[in-house]
């Protein structure tokens, strides 16, 4: 498993979905336009020798996605239809549509998204945090 | 050789290196025992009897042609040569291999759960076992 060709994937995969303005390395700083949303590929957590001789490691890997203003219901709207599990967009089926990351892993799955905020700027975004468990 | 980690054993089938499919794998040798006690002992006396070795792996399983399935599922109720080295690399004193036949009395080609990746956790009687130093 190549680190960068995973996030860079990951990337690929996520820009399938519609104005999904999508990072593969984490920004000084954010700008999230009204009625947009934006995706940034975590740093990858390691574990080694998932499987015997060096053949396969586990990683796993936060995705955080965040939408305008905390107060703007658009953006929790905007939010519901990206945590959705299935449809165009889906953070989870847009991964799992090839589970393979175009053969940088052997497979993934989306386990988890949990719901939080981030502050930039002195503004509070919505986000999810999505963790995504690799094997490769 | 000192102590050793135990990832690096090399898991060879017939021609084919599974290794990387494989989380763990221990050959467990073992002799029954049998019970000679007489009427004039005190306690239990016992000889060894006849090896009942055995392998257990617990395998990641990949469907694709000539692969750890197919390995495993076309050969249930025949015998396939295993062969273990605990380090892989070069056979030598400190670093032996174990050859076996082993025959596939079970395969677990489904195994699914909705949080792990497909594992067949199967065990092996083993016969032949021979350990080769070079």
């Amino acid at each position: 498993m190549i680190p960068s060709t995973v996030r860079t994937n990951l990337k690929t995969a996520l820009t399938a979905i519609t104005g999904l303005r999508v990072m593969d390395y984490v920004p000084d700083s954010t700008n999230v336009p009204t009625n947009n949303a934006f995706a940034v590929i975590g740093q990858l957590s390691m574990n080694y020798d998932y499987t015997l001789n060096r053949g396969f490691d586990s990683a796993t890997c936060n995705i955080i996605v965040m939408v305008g203003r905390m107060s703007e219901k658009d953006g929790q709207s905007r939010l519901d239809g990206l945590l959705s599990s299935s449809g165009s967009t889906s953070i989870k089926a847009a991964i799992e549509a090839d589970k393979t990351l175009s053969g940088a892993v052997q497979t993934l799955r989306v386990v988890s998204a949990s719901p939080g905020t981030i502050t930039s700027a002195s503004i509070d975004y919505l986000s999810y945090q999505y963790s995504v468990e690799l094997i490769g | 050789m000192a102590i050793f980690m135990g990832n690096k054993v090399a898991v060879i089938v017939g021609t084919s290196t599974i290794s990387s499919f494989v989380s763990t794998v221990s050959l467990n040798r073992e002799v029954e025992a049998v019970t000679i006690t007489a009427m004039n002992d005190t306690v239990q006396n016992m000889i060894g009897g006849i090896e009942v070795s055995s392998i257990s792996m617990e395998i990641f399983n990949d469907f694709a042609a000539a692969s750890v399935n197919s390995l495993f599922e076309d050969k249930i109720g025949e015998k396939l040569a295993i062969k273990l080295i605990p380090v892989t690399g070069t056979v030598t004193a400190t670093n032996p291999s174990y050859s076996m036949s082993c025959l596939i009395t079970q395969w677990t080609p489904i195994s699914g759960s909705t949080d792990s990746a497909a594992l067949a956790s199967v065990t092996f009687p083993v016969t032949a076992l021979t350990k080769a130093t070079s």
